[in-house]
């Protein structure tokens, strides 16, 4: 990650390419790539981008963001909600997102069983006595298994213009580097966890003394929790405020399999129906003045299947028939499909999904379609 | 061809392939397979579509191109970024769709007082529309704000301004500038400071501008930013202009489609009140990306023709990302790019199309050969110019439906099931967004902040139902039975009115429909003597099937005697139709019909085809069929319709018909062809001087009224046409001489509107029958407008005609417009009952199309007085 971290020489001005904001939800989802969490919370979401920057990351399954203050996550919140995409193709994992209204001073139950916890530039905005509250709620409370807090580091900003006290008209205090890791160290020591200290925002050369521009320490748990030990006082009421709720289509959900099942074997089904029609008719119909035309009609329903598949489906005991004018497909060609056996794992999963949603032979064995009509 | 002759002997009037609702945004009208659009190479910088870019892509907007897009249009003070701020939409476009501000009816002096017809019965009517009440004496308080010293980010200035949200409120709108508040503060200018994170101290001045009353056009567009938010909050999802429910979706397997319903809605002044105008609307998704569609026509046509067919296909729909909730039209493709290929960031920084969607959104591309698809944003943002957007076939869904799908019989019936819903149902439909409106906290809450509220019913409101009209021919006079508006069975076995002999005609076919042909023959000799034709056997002509082989066929065989030619095809191939038409429309002008094998086969249906097929091969040598009483004399009607083709070259074509007799039972027809950066009003100038000529001809007196029918006018574009086409039309009747100075009416016809009208009967809901007026409730106070239903649909609900008169010095009474209107709809030969617009529409529909689609250049004066196009 060494190239996001590209300083300008050092002229007075200092900019940060790419912008530090960046530069910080990278450093999460660095994180994220290399634990691959399912549970991650955001505290002090304001907007949500972190939040929508992480729902593209295919490992996580629960996305929960938490702010004091509620019109600004709701001015961004809907793009949060699932995209059309998202509904044509379910994808294999489950997400759900949820925006909390309420405070880091407080515990509830919503926040319990999270892999990791972000505090991207929070700390610095909390009153002394919810800074105090604070890592209880966090550590002792939610205790999840990586934490990650940042915060500016005060000795970086003699080099920022124009900041004068703090960055921040809302910063409570700004840290120099001893201030934030002895907290740090007294927190993991109570609490049972390791810290390890790190930033983003290269000092310019020559000035490497002051560290990072923003100063990040990701406390990792010492010991897997056995028991519930920690939550025994766990409030049963909820304090906080639910702004948003998504829950995005996922295949884990029987509606969307089954519908994703149904579809592809339909879809299968009436390839497999066409070209035995078409091989039955132009063996049947010997002469044939105009071949082009006849090709470039019938090839399209050929199409979609690669090498293997065809094979395959000519295999005796699964070959479709036709009797009168009905095809038969038996449900054993379909489940030879590297689709629907995807989707469905067993056979008797494939017929369970199907049943009442296609027509199917007296003996169940077989897909029918009447023919007649075309 | 393409089966017309088969659907109409089913039973499916013309105009109404067009009566699935609004399925999709896919444009029609795109598989011209002429010459393959030019692939220029796009310009640097080639941008993948980022959350800061807004796609221009729409299907659909239609009309007069290239008209100098000078919109003085008023009340649109609501800025771009305002409507971005309320709802990350797609607003933004300066375009106004709902053609507000065009105050037409200020300039037609006889109907100030009224604009509603008499004639008819009463009947009791529900629209789709929901009124929209604000609290007594509401108004909405537009306030200016200014910062000192002046502050670039928006997000900047929101913040600043809304640390002051105790002085505001909770309740506001705000773009950067431009402030909405439902109260009004203390005093006219209020003076804030707050602090920036650099501990600047900033002076905010609000001052207020305006206080605006609920029917002031800013406050409409204020609704409607209003409403979309409301729509949001309900987790619909927007795509295009229109909102959708995806956690319900319906699915059709069979071709990998799946359909979401949804809603159109927009909030407007109407007649008495301002109303939520909100249709069922259906977005048709295709579970399948551009790269599985392209690899599927990789198997069908192979190597050879894949770019040329890919091009055919794929420009001009409208595909969704994968990563972002955003539809984009395909204008192009770029053969010598891959996903590999890099481009520049923002920063400066260089990246591959492949690592940036793998970092930006976590999405794999796993072809690396595919090419990109290009997409010409039209929008400028931010002072930017709008680059070329380049985008990933593998990461892009299809949407909508390509022509070939529209043409797939079967698959359109499928579709049908499920979005053609029935009064009924439909009205249930709507009545659920009322619901979700009703019962929602948070939307209540928001409406309640705002001191809004809609009605929880429908519209009720009266229209009324003309006499259906007697259809004359050869001296009968036929009632028609007005639920079905259809005379087929009526006037079976009636003289026409006059009929074209078939002295010496062609009949072209392959060896293959050598018994077809003959079987033709034999049932054209049962129906044609009682319509009065007379018939001599055909000139048969035995060809290969091959495109030449027809061509060689007709130069060799057409005389000038020939009356007509009659090809029969083995199959839907376009490029064969395509030349035969081009040749007899233009090097060779002979009226001819063109016939898919298919269609005559089957002995069932022959006899039935067949007649219709007689009827409209008189039609086509300048025969006459029926016709309605049309009291008004001395009055030349124009139909005007036009067609886009988007795949070559950009050019429209406009149909231009007029009548010749006072019977309009002959027309004249001509049409417009428009190149790239032309003005389409040159040409329908030259249409309308040639065709005055040509009654002149006909009369020997020119005519003392003019009625222009102007149809294929998009949304937002009726300025262009009050400002630059009518007075066009004024110039060249000026020019026709010193004392000529006709009356001249202009009508705007609308067949795609949101307005529905269910007539209640007892308990239950239907279609209102052919004939319902509406002027009341529903039209614009600004316009003189009005609804007619003048066809019957066999499914789903029946679609209103929207007719406005934008100009009319005939002093004739609205009643007797509305009236001459329904009648014109009666006219169309190709179909022996009403349709949904006056044929004259219809005709230069019908000219446009065959010229976009087949011809590509304005066909043989020669043919001009007859119906050669139907």
């Amino acid at each position: 990650m060494d190239k996001n971290f590209q300083e300008e020489q050092f002229t007075g001005i200092i900019k940060f390419t790419p912008p530090l904001y960046k530069q910080r939800y990278q450093f999460i989802k660095d994180l994220v790539e290399k634990y691959k969490p399912k549970k991650v919370a955001d505290l002090g979401c304001a907007d949500c981008t972190l939040l929508w920057m992480l729902k593209f990351c295919s490992c996580i399954e629960v996305l929960a963001g938490l702010d004091i203050c509620a019109s600004v996550m709701k001015e961004k919140m809907h793009r949060l909600s699932p995209l059309p995409v998202d509904y044509l193709q379910p994808p294999e994992r489950s997400l759900t997102v949820t925006l909390h209204h309420g405070s880091v001073a407080h515990k509830d139950p919503c926040m319990l069983g999270f892999d990791l916890v972000t505090c991207i530039e929070l700390i610095e905005h909390l009153e002394e006595s919810e800074l105090k509250k604070f890592p209880e709620v966090v550590f002792g409370f939610m205790a999840p298994s990586l934490v990650v807090i940042s915060t500016p580091n005060s000795e970086f900003n003699p080099l920022l213009p124009g900041v004068t006290l703090f960055r921040h008209p809302d910063h409570k205090f700004e840290w120099n580097r001893v201030q934030f890791q002895s907290w740090a160290l007294e927190i993991a020591r109570h609490y049972g966890y390791s810290v390890e200290f790190t930033g983003v925002g290269h000092p310019p050369r020559g000035m490497e003394n002051v560290g990072f521009c923003t100063q990040i320490g990701v406390f990792v748990r010492k010991y897997t929790q056995t028991s519930e030990s920690a939550q025994s006082e766990t409030p049963t009421e909820g304090v906080y405020k639910t702004v948003f709720r998504a829950v995005y289509p996922s295949l884990k959900d029987e509606k969307y399999l089954q519908n994703a099942v149904v579809s592809e074997v339909i879809f299968t089904a009436q390839i497999i129906k066409r070209r035995l029609l078409d091989r039955l008719m132009s063996e049947h119909e010997e002469y044939n003045d105009d071949t082009t035309e006849r090709k470039s009609k019938f090839q399209p329903l050929m199409n979609c299947f690669s090498e293997d598949l065809g094979k395959l489906v000519v295999e005796k005991s699964m070959e479709p028939f036709v009797k009168g004018s009905v095809v038969y497909i038996p449900l054993t060609t379909i489940f030879s499909f590297p689709k629907v056996i995807q989707l469905c794992g067993t056979f008797e999963k494939l017929c369970k999904l199907i049943a009442g949603k296609v027509t199917l032979s007296s003996d169940g064995s077989a897909m029918m379609f009447n023919t007649e009509h075309e | 061809m393409t089966g017309r002759a088969r659907a109409r002997a089913r039973g499916r009037p013309p105009g109404q392939e067009t009566a699935i609702p609004s399925v999709g945004a896919a444009s029609v009208q795109q598989t011209l397979p002429s010459q393959p659009p030019g692939r220029q190479q796009p310009q640097q910088p080639h941008v993948p579509p980022s959350a800061s870019e807004e796609p221009g892509g729409r299907g659909r907007q239609r009309g007069p191109q290239s008209v100098p897009q000078d919109f003085k249009t008023i009340g649109l003070q609501i800025s771009a970024g305002f409507q971005e701020l309320s709802l990350a939409d797609r607003g933004g476009r300066r375009r106004d769709f709902y053609d507000l501000g065009v105050n037409t009816r200020q300039a037609i002096e006889h109907v100030q007082e009224s604009k509603t017809g008499s004639s008819g019965s009463m009947i009791k009517l529900t629209a789709n529309y929901f009124r929209l009440t604000s609290r007594p004496q509401w108004a909405l308080y537009q306030y200016h704000v200014g910062y000192s010293p002046e502050m670039e980010a928006r997000r900047l200035r929101s913040a600043l301004l809304f640390q002051h949200e105790e002085l505001i409120g909770k309740t506001h709108a705000f773009d950067g500038s431009i402030l909405f508040l439902p109260k009004k503060l203390g005093n006219k200018v209020t003076e804030v400071t707050s602090r920036t994170r650099n501990g600047e101290d900033v002076k905010i001045t609000i001052t207020l501008t305006n206080e605006l009353p609920p029917t002031s056009p800013t406050c409409l567009q204020f609704y409607n930013i209003i409403f979309r938010r409301l729509l949001k909050m309900l987790n619909l999802q927007q795509i295009g202009r229109n909102y959708y429910n995806p956690s319900d979706p319906i699915s059709i397997p069979n071709h990998r489609l799946m359909v979401w319903p949804g809603f159109t809605s927009s909030i407007l002044q109407y007649e008495e009140s301002i109303m939520l105008c909100t249709d069922v609307s259906h977005k048709v998704l295709r579970s399948e990306t551009v790269l599985d569609f392209m690899y599927s026509l990789y198997y069908q046509v192979g190597e050879e023709r894949f770019r040329d067919t890919c091009a055919k296909e794929l420009i001009g729909l409208i595909v969704l990302t994968k990563y972002n909730n955003k539809t984009y039209r395909v204008d192009d493709m770029d053969w010598d790019a891959n996903p590999q290929c890099t481009f520049r960031k923002a920063d400066g920084s260089e990246i591959s199309y492949v690592d940036y969607y793998k970092r930006q959104y976590n999405q794999e591309i796993t072809d690396l050969n595919q090419p990109v698809l290009i997409s010409q944003s039209k929008r400028k943002r931010g002072g930017m110019v709008p680059g070329p957007v380049v985008l990933i076939p593998e990461l892009c869904f299809l949407t909508g439906l390509t022509e070939k799908m529209r043409n797939d019989f079967n698959m359109m019936k499928d579709l049908a099931i499920h979005t053609r819903l029935p009064p009924e149902q439909r009205q249930r439909e709507i009545g659920r967004l009322s619901d979700y409106i009703q019962k929602d906290d948070s939307v209540q809450k928001e409406l309640r902040d705002w001191g809004l509220s809609f009605d929880s019913n429908l519209l009720s409101l009266t229209g009324r139902v003309v006499q259906g009209e007697r259809i004359l021919q050869s001296g009968n006079v036929f009632d028609y039975n007005p639920q079905i508006a259809d005379w087929s069975k009526e006037t079976r076995g009636t003289p026409l009115i006059s009929a074209k002999p078939l002295d010496n005609w062609l009949l072209i076919y392959t060896r293959r429909n050598y018994d077809i042909a003959n079987i033709l023959v034999q049932n054209l000799f049962k129906v044609t003597p009682s319509m009065g034709i007379r018939m001599n056997k055909a000139t048969m002509i035995e060809v290969d099937d091959r495109t030449e082989a027809y061509l060689r066929g007709l130069q060799q065989s057409v005389t000038p005697d020939t009356n007509i030619v009659f090809c029969i095809l083995s199959s839907s191939r376009k490029d064969k139709y395509d030349a035969i038409k081009k040749y007899l429309c233009t090097d060779c002008p002979v009226p001819s019909q063109c016939v898919i094998a298919r269609t005559l086969s089957k002995p069932q249906t022959a006899l039935a085809v067949v007649t219709k097929i007689a009827l409209q091969m008189n039609c086509k040598m300048g025969g006459e069929l029926w016709s309605v009483e049309i009291p008004l004399k001395q009055v030349m009607i124009v139909g005007i319709d036009c067609y886009h083709d988007t795949l070559s070259g950009k050019q429209s074509i406009a149909g231009f018909v007029s009548s010749l007799n006072q019977t309009m039972t002959r027309w004249f027809s001509r049409c417009a062809v428009q190149g790239r950066g032309q003005e389409l009003v040159d040409g329908l100038k030259a249409c309308l001087q040639t065709a005055l000529r040509e009654w002149f001809k006909w009369n020997k007196y020119l005519p003392s009224r003019i009625i222009v029918y102007r149809d294929g006018v998009g949304d937002g574009q009726l300025n262009t046409l009050v400002n630059y086409e009518v007075p066009q039309f004024l110039d060249c009747l000026k020019s026709v001489g010193k004392d000529y100075n006709p009356r001249l009416t202009v009508i705007v016809v609308k067949k795609r509107v949101s307005t529905r009208f269910f007539a209640q009967y007892g308990g239950t809901l239907r279609n209102p029958p052919p004939g319902t007026v509406v002027d009341v409730e529903v039209t614009r106070p600004e316009w003189y407008d009005f609804y007619i239903v003048s066809q019957a649909v066999r499914t789903g609900c029946v679609a209103p005609t929207h007719y406005n008169v934008i100009y009319d010095t005939s002093k004739l009474k609205p009643d007797h417009v509305q009236r001459l209107t329904y009648k014109l709809c009666h006219m169309y030969y190709n179909w022996s009952g009403v349709i949904r617009v006056p044929a004259p529409c219809q005709y230069a529909h019908k000219l446009a199309f065959l010229v976009g689609q087949s011809i590509h250049r304005e066909p043989n004066l020669v043919l001009s007085d007859r119906l050669y196009y139907l």
